[in-house]
């Protein structure tokens, strides 16, 4: 019975995810299946909490399982009808026939340990309480839950992604369970290997490195096996692969033309303040980074309008909390001039701390060392706009978590640091293995015209899709 | 050496090959060491919170019958759940528990020391449906309740009905 219930769970969530990738794309572009699965699970994830969230304010119960259900078949039918068939690659290398088991080997240990652990603190009484309690009240979280001084620990103003996912996974089941609710977080890792994979192999036109990359992610301890890791149940690495596909998209977009991907990073976009509140910080990071794409590339003004999703995501839960007396987080003092004057002073320990981080091997291996090296080959080629993006993607949020630290109102603000640094970190991870592969690959500044493998999937090809090299592909 | 494989090249290679087996040597006892660590068992619905209060009171299966007491108890009383200032079991003891109360209404009162007399005797026990202590003790004048292990003893005030 569990069984059929989440496959009934998944297969909505991939439908809705599904038609809303075609819709997006509309003919204009043909994605790797890699690619086509990763996009629908973050989109059929973003858009069932949405709409279990929006209707749960005129439904409950059997009729909002059944409204949800019936807008992901629907959009489900839409993206079959106007689907298009996958890059079909004609040979693959040796290299790539023994990493693609390898990634495969490894996407199975983490559905193992997540299976093995059990949620962590976070995951259960941030994040699997608010499914636990919607679920109990037919779907729809409590009114009086937002202003419990009591249950203040679980953040009631957290946003609803991944509890209304997994509150989507129990409605499904018919009861709440926290052994199965654990099934959706090995999904995102999945999402996020074959983001890393498509994404390198778009920007280094070499499916091996692609798929190198993406069998080194696991190898990236805060991922797999510490604190908050993938299988934990925080929303941390799930925000990472939004992260990933909002930046990715960018990179491809920055290429002149590239519609399709501008269009996909708008919907990531728009999703990362819906994941977790630092979604805010990273969409802030992302936004800018897209601005810049658009004044470099004199893309139409029109793409403003990619950033209004978000926006509206973001005033909407706001409201929505103010309306329900939601209790506010004191993790940190008010964000002003005189706080941050008198506490400039912490700037230094919180460098050192990080730099500590950095190098502490057990929770990250040599990988921002790596970062490091790979920092250092793209300097020269800051004239493309999509590695300007990339880097900017890639640090601007590590300076504002950091600056944010400023502003804890923790007793002892290292505490802070030593509790969630590691996490933030992991949420810019993905990106900075594609800025390793740009390294390794080391790419000539593009030029989207000169396509010169047709048999490998890039962003220049995706740009196009109907000239008769990607026909031939 | 030809052009297509020039020293630059090689030192690129060979730079990007070693950091790669760097990485991996680095990584892979780490992680042999978390996939190993645990072994599989059979997961309930209440897997998490009955791992929690097994490791702080000793007890399987305790999410379970917490749930059905604080189901006996009236639902428009909340919950007093008193938890020990500075300690971490008995924090966490105590939100685990306020979140098996659901739909009950909660209090977290931290208090110092582990005798919470004088925040007992300002109880109205009207007004309570009943109180959860986390690793702290019971006053004698206070009835006893059901005691899950050493650390979490909950006294029911008022029945349902």
């Amino acid at each position: 019975m569990n069984a059929l219930g989440l496959f009934g769970a998944f297969a909505t969530l991939f439908a809705a995810g599904y038609g809303l990738l075609v819709l997006l794309i509309h003919r204009s572009a043909r994605l790797s299946l890699a690619e086509q699965i990763a996009f629908s699970w973050l989109f059929g994830t973003g858009a069932v909490s949405l709409l279990l969230w929006a209707f749960g304010f005129f439904a409950d119960g059997l009729l909002l399982q059944g409204l949800v259900s019936f807008v992901c078949i629907s959009l489900g039918m839409v993206g079959w009808n106007l689907k298009k068939p996958s890059q079909i690659r004609s040979k693959a290398r040796w290299f790539e026939v023994v990493l693609t088991p390898v990634i495969a080997i490894e996407i199975a240990i983490v559905f193992y340990l997540s299976f093995v652990h059990t949620l962590g603190w976070d995951g259960l009484l941030n994040w699997e309480i608010k499914a636990r309690y919607a679920f109990a009240n037919g779907g729809v979280l409590p009114a009086a839950y937002f202003s419990d001084t009591g249950r203040a620990f679980s953040h009631p103003e957290y946003p609803l992604a991944i509890p209304f996912t997994e509150l989507w996974l129990y409605l499904w089941l018919g009861e709440p369970n926290q052994f199965c609710a654990k099934t959706i977080f090995p999904a995102f890792y999945v999402a996020g290997t074959f983001l890393v994979a498509a994404f390198t192999a778009r920007l280094s036109r070499r499916t091996w490195l692609g798929l190198l990359m993406a069998a080194l992610l696991f190898f990236v301890p805060q991922i797999t096996v510490e604190v908050g890791c993938a299988s934990a149940g925080y929303a941390d690495f799930p925000l990472s692969v939004f992260y990933l596909a909002a930046a990715g998209c960018l990179f491809c977009a920055s290429e002149r033309g590239n519609d399709v991907f501008f269009r996909l990073y708008a919907a990531c976009l728009a999703l990362l303040p819906w994941v977790k509140r630092d979604g805010l910080i990273l969409w802030i990071v992302a936004a800018a980074c897209g601005v810049f794409v658009i004044l470099w590339r004199r893309k139409s003004p029109l793409s403003l309008v990619a950033f209004l999703p978000g926006i509206v995501i973001i005033c909407a839960w706001r409201l929505y909390l103010n309306a329900m007396h939601a209790l506010q987080a004191v993790d940190f003092l008010p964000f002003n001039l005189e706080t941050f004057r008198t506490h400039v002073d912490r700037a230094t320990p919180l460098l050192s701390a990080l730099l500590a981080e950095f190098c502490n091997l057990p929770t990250w291996s040599l990988f921002w060392f790596i970062v490091a090296v790979a920092f250092l080959y793209a300097l020269p080629r800051m004239r493309d706009p999509g590695v300007v993006a990339l880097l900017l993607a890639l640090i601007a949020p590590i300076v504002l978590y950091l600056s944010l630290y400023l502003f804890s109102s923790w007793p002892n603000y290292l505490d802070h640091v030593g509790l969630s640094i590691s996490r933030l970190l992991m949420q810019v991870t993905p990106v900075g293995f594609l800025l390793i592969a740009l390294a390794i690959s080391r790419r000539p500044e593009r030029r989207p015209q000169r396509v010169q493998m047709p048999n490998r999937a890039t962003c220049a090809i995706a740009r196009s899709e109907r000239t008769a090299v990607v026909e031939l592909a | 050496m030809t052009s297509h494989w020039s020293c630059g090249r090689i030192a690129h290679l060979l730079l990007w090959c070693g950091l790669a087996a760097a990485l991996l040597m680095v990584s892979i006892p780490k992680i042999y060491s978390g996939v190993t660590e645990y072994r599989l068992r059979p997961g309930g619905a209440l897997h998490t919170t009955d791992s929690y209060l097994k490791f702080a009171t000793g007890r399987e299966g305790v999410s379970k019958n917490l749930i059905s007491m604080f189901d006996s108890m009236p639902m428009s009383k909340p919950i007093v759940i008193f938890i020990r200032r500075g300690d971490a079991f008995s924090s966490g003891l105590g939100m685990t528990t306020a979140y098996l109360a659901s739909p009950h209404a909660v209090r977290l009162c931290e208090i110092d020391g582990t005798h919470p007399d004088n925040e007992l005797y300002r109880i109205n026990p009207d007004k309570v449906a009943a109180v959860v202590l986390c690793r702290l003790n019971r006053p004698s004048w206070l009835p006893a309740g059901k005691v899950f292990g050493p650390g979490l003893e909950i006294v029911s005030i008022g029945e349902k009905g």
